[in-house]
C-alpha cells in the first residue's frame, strides 16, 4: 500500500476547478496555493505521526521541493529525486500569492472575481503593449526631431491618427481617460509645466484636469516663446474655458502676429466669444489690437475701410442689443471712431437709434458729444471735455442744443441731456443763461404766498441756480438751491446747501474760471 | 439697542411680488472687473436664472397730465406707511417722475421697489435698531471672508487671472470689521511668491504675465500683513523696471505689456512707485523715454486731466463715458501726486466733478450709482463715496495757491456747517446696513438685494461704510505745491469718527478706517514705506 499511497491523497485536493465557486481571485488563488501543496494539508489536517510511512515519505519529499534544498544535490541524486517526485506525482509547490494591490479605482483586485481578473490581466498585457508602441513612436519622433531642430517632423498623418487613436485607447483601457494635450502626438515635443502654488495657498482653486493641463502646456509654451498654429488651438481652448485670462489673450496675439494670421478670421471667432461673454474686458482689447494691425493694410482703401466700419457697427449693435450701456464695448467704439475717422453722420444716426429706443442711455448721449467735439475737421485738437473751443461752429452748438432740447421735452427728469447740455454750452463758450427760457419750461417758483410752484425736472432747477447766479440773481438762485435740498433732490441736501454758500460768497463764477483755465 | 419691527411689515401696502424673471437679468452696474467674479463667486450657477424680480403695476398711461409732478402719485407703489424714525426720504419713491417709460427706468424703477422692502424695516429676517437700520452682521460676513480664502470649487477657474484680488479684498474686509489679518501672514508670503515674474510685477497666478491690477493687490495685501519678509519678497528694482516698459510716451501706463491703459493703471503705478519708494527716473531703456519723458510721472496727471468729460466725471480713457470707479482711481492718483487743494483743482474742472459726483446718490434707495441714469450698486459705497474724503480735502484748508486763495478760503465755513461732508452720510449707510448684507446664512455683502454677495463688493462696501463713519483729515504742512514735488502727500492723512446726535447705526456696527489713498489699514502704507524709503538705493 505504502508506494502506491502518495498517488490517492494526491488526486483529491486538485479537484477540476469550477471557476464560479470562487468569489474571488483571492481566494482562488488561495485555493491553488493549498492545492500545490496535497502533502503539507495532510499533514496540518492529520498530524505528523498519523501520517503512512508513504505519505510521510512523500511529505518529505515534498518538502525538499518547497525548501529546494535538492537543487544543493550532487546531479545523480538530483535526478533520482526528481524520478521519485514525478511517481510520487508531488506536484510543483506555488509560491505564496503575492499582493494584487489596487486598480486606478482604488478597488482590491484581489477582490476581482476570476473572470474579472482574467479580463484586467488581458487588459493590462493589451496596455503595456499599445504603451510599449506608444513610446518608440515618441523615441522615433524625438530622434527626428533632434535632428531636424525641432522644424517639421515628417510623419504622415495617418501615423499620427494611428498614434492618436493608441493613447485613446490606452485611456479608455486605464479607465482614466488622458488629457487633450498628453494625447496628442502633436504636443510630444512640450514638456507642460505644472502650477507651482506655493505652500498652503490661499483661494487655491480646484481646477479641472482639463484645465490644468492646457495652462501647463501654456506655461511651456510661453517659457519657449513658442508662436505656432497650435498655440492658437490651445489659447482658444483656454479661452472658452476662462475668457477673463488676460495672459492667454495677450499671448493669442502675440502669436497671431507672429504668424501673420488673418485678421478678418479672428475678427469673426472674436465675436462669437464676445457675444458669449459680455462682461469681458480682454475681448476688447484683443479687438483693438486686431484692428491695429489691420488697418495700415487697408488705410488707403476706402472700400476696404468702409467695409469694416460696417461690420463693427453692425456687431457693436448685435452687443448693444443685450447691454446697450456695455462700457467696454463704447470704450471701443470711441477708439474705432478715431482710428477709421467716423466722425460722421452715419455714426451719428446710429447713436439716435439707439437714444430713440431708450433716451435715458448715457453711453450713447456720452459717445455723441464725444462724436460731435473731437470731430478733428471744426475741433481744436486736445481740446479739454470741459473747456471752451472757440473752433465749435454756432450752427452744430445749436444743432446739439436743439437735439438735446427735444430730449428734454421727452422725459424733463432724465439727466443725460441735462449735462449734454451743459456740456455744449461750455464748449461752445455759451453762457447758461441762453437756455434760461428753455430751463423755466420746466419750473415756476412759488409766488411770494408760495403759491403756483411746479417743478417738473430737478435738473432744471439746478441749471436755473447757475443761470440765476451768473446773472448775479442771487436770491432766485437761493430759492431754487433750497427747492432741491428741501423737495425736489433731497438726497443731495449737503451738496446743494454747499452751492449756496458758495452763492453767499459769491465764488462760484470765479471758481469755474479758475478750473476751466488750469485744464486748458 | 435693538427691537425687531419685522412684525410690522403688514402694515405696509407695498404690492410687490417675487418673481423669476426669465432671461431678464438686470444688466450688473459694476465695474467691469469684478463682473466675471460676480458669476463666479455666485455659488449657485442657477441663481443668474433666479434673480427675484417684481411685478409693477401698470402704469397710469394716457395723458401726461401732472402726475408725474406729485411725489408718489401714479407711482407703481405707494408706500402707506413706515416706521416713524425712517426718513420718509429713504421710503418713498422719488418726487419726481417722469411718464416716459424706457428701458432705463423700467430697471430703475424696479431696483427701487427691490429696496423699499429693506429700507422702510419691512424685510422679514432683518432686525432692525429703533432708526430702522439693521445691525452689521459681522458673525456672518467673517466667516465669509475667511472662507473665500480657502480652497475655492472648480468654476472660480473664471477668477483664475485676477486670484490676487481674493486676497486683498479678503485682508482688506476682515480687518475692517476688527480681525487680526496678520495670521495669514505665512500663507500670504507662500502664495504669492510663485506669482511674481523675475522680470518683474506679479501675474495673476503662478505663470501668468505681470499685470498691475494684481500687482497692485498683491503689493498692498504684503503691506497689510506686514513684516520684513512679506515687504522683502518684492523685487523692486524688477518692479522698477516693468513699470518702466509699461509706461506710455502719452503719460499714462498699460495695464500689462502690451495691454489696455486706463485709469486704473495711472492709479495702480503710481501706488506702487508710492508705497515701494520707487526711483521717480525713467529707466533709457522704456520705449516711451525721451529727453522731454524721463520720469516715470512725465505727462501723467495731464493724461488723468484728459479723462475728465464734459459730465464733470472720469472716464476710463479718454473719450469715453465719466464712471465712478475711474473717478476714484484718478482722484487717488492725483492725492498721490500731490496735495490735494493744490493738484486736484489744478488738473480737473472740481465744481462740475462735484456736481456729477453728487449725482450719483440716488433716493430713496441711498447708495451710490456708478454713471448717470446707472443702478445703485454697493461696491460705488467705496469708488464714488471714496471720493468725497479726497474732495473735501481739496475744498478746506488753506489755500493752495494765490490765485484761488479768495475761493478757497470761504468754502470751508460752508463745508464745516454741513457736518462736514458734501454727500448724505447718512443715506449711504441706511443702503449699505439695510440692502448689502446677505440676510442668509451665506453672509457678505453685495450689490444690491438681488445679487449674491461676494468678496469684492463685501471689501468695497465696508471701506464705503468706513469712510461714512468717519472723517479724513489732510494735515498740510507748508507749501502744498512743494508737498507735491516730495511725494509725501499720500502720508499725511488721519482720520476721527463722525459722532452724531442722530446717529443711525449702533457703536458696534461702526467699522475701523481705511486709508483714503491706498485703502488699505490706516497706518499700513506708512509703515511699508517707511521700510522701503529706509534702504539703499537699488
Amino acid at each position: 500500500m505504502a508506494p502506491k499511497a502518495p498517488k490517492a491523497p494526491k488526486a483529491q485536493p486538485k479537484a477540476p476547478d469550477p471557476p464560479e465557486e470562487y468569489p474571488t481571485i483571492s481566494a482562488k488563488l488561495q485555493a491553488e496555493y493549498l492545492a500545490s501543496r496535497p502533502y503539507q494539508v495532510l499533514k496540518d489536517t492529520k498530524g505528523l505521526s498519523n501520517l503512512s510511512a508513504s505519505e510521510k515519505a512523500a511529505y518529505a519529499n515534498y518538502r525538499f521541493l518547497e525548501t529546494g534544498v535538492w537543487k544543493t544535490w550532487g546531479a545523480a541524486q538530483q535526478k533520482e529525486f526528481l524520478k521519485t517526485v514525478e511517481t510520487q506525482k508531488i506536484p510543483t509547490p506555488l509560491p505564496l500569492p503575492r499582493d494584487l494591490g489596487r486598480d486606478n479605482k482604488g478597488r482590491e483586485i484581489a477582490s476581482y472575481t476570476p473572470e474579472g481578473f482574467a479580463q484586467f490581466r488581458k487588459k493590462e498585457r493589451q496596455l503595456s503593449g499599445l504603451r510599449r508602441e506608444s513610446a518608440r513612436f515618441r523615441e522615433r519622433r524625438e530622434k527626428a526631431r533632434r535632428k531636424q531642430k525641432g522644424r517639421g517632423i515628417e510623419d504622415s498623418e495617418g501615423e499620427i491618427e494611428d498614434e492618436r487613436n493608441r493613447r485613446k485607447f490606452i485611456g479608455v483601457l486605464q479607465g482614466k481617460k488622458m488629457g487633450i494635450y498628453e494625447g496628442d502626438p502633436r504636443w510630444d515635443d512640450v514638456v507642460p509645466i505644472p502650477q507651482d502654488d506655493g505652500e498652503g495657498a490661499l483661494a487655491a482653486i480646484a481646477y479641472s484636469d482639463e484645465y490644468a493641463e492646457a495652462m501647463g502646456y501654456l506655461r511651456a509654451v510661453m517659457a519657449a516663446k513658442e508662436h505656432s498654429p497650435r498655440v492658437l488651438d490651445l489659447t482658444e481652448h483656454i479661452i472658452s474655458m476662462n475668457a477673463a485670462h488676460y495672459t492667454v489673450w495677450l499671448y493669442r496675439a502675440s502669436t497671431l502676429f507672429a504668424l501673420e494670421y488673418p485678421i478678418d478670421k479672428e475678427l469673426s471667432w472674436v465675436n462669437e466669444v464676445a457675444l458669449e461673454n459680455q462682461k469681458n474686458y480682454q475681448i476688447w482689447h484683443h479687438r483693438q489690437l486686431l484692428i491695429d494691425t489691420l488697418y495700415p493694410t487697408i488705410s488707403s482703401d476706402p472700400t476696404a475701410i468702409h467695409a469694416l466700419e460696417t461690420s463693427e457697427r453692425d456687431f457693436m449693435t448685435q452687443m448693444f442689443d443685450q447691454d446697450a450701456k456695455n462700457y467696454h464695448v463704447w470704450s471701443y467704439r470711441q477708439y474705432l471712431v478715431r482710428k477709421l475717422n467716423l466722425f460722421n453722420t452715419t455714426e451719428l444716426q446710429s447713436i439716435e437709434v439707439l437714444l430713440r429706443s431708450d433716451v435715458r442711455n448715457n453711453s450713447a448721449w456720452s459717445h455723441r458729444f464725444f462724436v460731435v467735439f473731437s470731430d478733428p475737421a471744426y475741433c481744436t485738437p486736445g481740446s479739454a471735455a470741459t473747456a471752451h473751443d472757440p473752433r465749435i461752429p454756432a450752427d452744430i452748438a445749436d444743432r446739439e442744443i436743439g437735439f438735446a432740447k427735444a430730449a428734454t421735452f421727452e422725459a424733463p427728469q432724465n439727466q443725460s441731456p441735462w449735462n449734454y447740455i451743459r456740456g455744449v454750452l461750455r464748449k461752445a463758450g455759451r453762457e447758461l443763461a441762453s437756455l434760461e427760457a428753455f430751463a423755466e419750461e420746466f419750473v415756476k417758483l412759488p409766488s411770494e404766498s408760495g403759491e403756483g410752484e411746479d417743478v417738473r425736472s430737478s435738473h432744471a432747477l439746478d441749471f436755473l441756480a447757475d443761470v440765476w447766479a451768473e446773472k448775479d440773481e442771487t436770491a432766485k438762485a437761493d430759492t431754487a438751491l433750497r427747492l432741491l435740498g428741501d423737495k425736489y433732490d433731497r438726497i443731495r441736501r449737503n451738496y446743494w446747501e454747499w452751492r449756496r454758500g458758495l452763492l453767499d460768497a459769491g465764488v462760484e463764477g470765479k471758481m469755474k474760471g479758475l478750473s476751466v483755465e488750469d485744464v486748458s | 439697542m435693538t427691537f425687531p419691527i419685522k412684525e410690522k411689515g403688514h402694515r405696509h401696502r407695498v404690492v410687490f411680488k417675487r418673481r423669476r424673471m426669465p432671461g431678464t437679468n438686470p444688466p450688473s452696474s459694476s465695474a467691469s472687473a469684478s463682473s466675471t467674479l460676480d458669476r463666479a463667486l455666485s455659488s449657485d450657477p442657477q441663481d443668474l436664472h433666479q434673480q427675484p424680480g417684481f411685478v409693477i403695476e401698470e402704469l397710469p398711461s394716457g395723458d401726461e397730465g401732472l402726475d408725474f409732478l406729485s411725489g408718489g402719485l401714479g407711482h407703481p407703489v405707494a408706500m402707506a406707511t413706515s416706521a416713524a424714525m425712517i426718513p420718509d426720504l429713504f421710503t418713498t419713491p422719488p418726487c419726481i417722475r417722469d411718464p416716459l417709460n424706457t428701458g432705463t427706468s423700467q430697471l430703475q424703477d424696479e431696483t427701487i421697489q427691490e429696496c423699499l422692502p429693506y429700507l422702510s424695516g419691512a424685510e422679514y429676517g432683518l432686525e432692525y435698531n429703533a432708526q430702522g437700520v439693521p445691525h452689521l452682521d459681522r458673525k456672518r460676513h467673517i466667516p465669509f471672508l475667511h472662507k473665500s480664502l480657502r480652497n475655492l470649487p472648480a468654476p472660480y477657474v473664471v477668477a483664475d487671472a485676477s486670484r490676487p484680488w481674493m486676497f486683498y479684498w479678503a485682508l482688506t474686509g476682515l480687518y475692517a470689521m476688527g480681525e487680526d489679518i496678520t495670521q495669514y501672514r505665512d500663507r500670504l508670503i507662500s502664495t504669492v511668491r510663485p506669482i511674481q515674474n523675475a522680470t518683474g510685477g506679479f501675474g495673476g497666478g503662478n505663470g501668468q504675465m505681470s499685470h498691475l491690477a494684481p500687482t497692485y493687490a498683491i503689493t498692498l495685501s504684503l503691506a497689510m500683513v506686514g513684516g520684513e519678509e512679506a515687504l522683502d519678497l518684492i523685487d523692486r528694482k524688477a518692479m522698477w523696471k516693468w513699470l518702466g516698459a509699461l509706461k506710455q510716451s502719452n503719460g499714462a501706463f498699460q495695464m500689462s505689456i502690451g495691454g489696455e491703459e486706463d485709469v486704473r493703471g495711472a492709479y495702480c503705478a503710481v501706488v506702487l512707485i508710492s508705497i515701494l519708494g520707487l526711483p521717480l527716473e525713467l529707466s533709457p531703456e522704456s520705449p516711451s523715454w525721451s529727453p522731454e519723458h524721463t520720469t516715470l510721472l512725465s505727462g501723467l496727471p495731464e493724461w488723468v486731466a484728459k479723462c475728465q468729460t464734459f459730465e464733470g466725471g472720469i472716464s476710463g480713457k479718454p473719450d469715453a463715458e465719466s464712471h465712478g470707479a475711474y473717478a476714484f482711481c484718478a482722484l487717488a492718483c492725483l492725492c498721490i501726486l500731490g496735495d490735494p487743494r493744490a493738484i486736484i483743482p489744478k488738473y480737473l474742472d472740481v465744481p462740475r466733478l462735484i456736481s456729477w459726483l453728487s449725482a450719483r446718490q440716488y433716493a430713496p434707495e441711498g447708495g451710490f450709482a456708478g454713471r448717470t441714469n446707472k443702478l445703485v450698486d454697493g461696491c460705488y459705497s467705496h469708488w464714488v463715496g471714496g471720493c468725497w474724503p479726497l474732495l473735501e480735502a481739496c475744498l478746506e484748508g488753506p489755500s493752495p495757491s494765490h490765485s484761488s486763495s479768495e475761493s478757497y478760503s470761504i468754502k470751508k465755513p460752508a463745508l464745516e456747517a454741513l457736518g462736514r461732508s458734501l454727500y448724505s452720510r447718512e443715506g449711504l449707510i441706511r443702503y449699505i446696513l439695510c440692502c448689502c448684507q446677505d440676510e442668509t446664512k451665506r453672509g457678505g455683502l453685495r450689490d444690491k438685494p438681488s445679487h449674491n454677495s461676494d468678496s469684492y463688493h463685501t471689501c468695497y462696501v465696508l471701506a464705503g461704510l468706513s469712510s461714512a463713519q468717519h472723517k479724513w483729515h489732510f494735515n498740510a504742512t507748508g507749501n502744498p505745491m512743494e508737498a507735491g514735488l516730495t511725494r509725501s502727500s499720500a502720508y499725511q492723512w488721519t482720520s476721527e469718527k463722525v459722532v452724531e446726535d442722530s446717529q443711525i447705526y449702533d457703536e458696534e456696527d461702526r467699522v475701523r478706517t481705511l486709508h483714503p489713498v491706498f485703502v488699505i489699514p490706516e497706518g499700513a502704507a506708512e509703515e511699508a514705506r517707511a521700510h522701503f524709503s529706509s534702504k539703499e538705493a537699488f
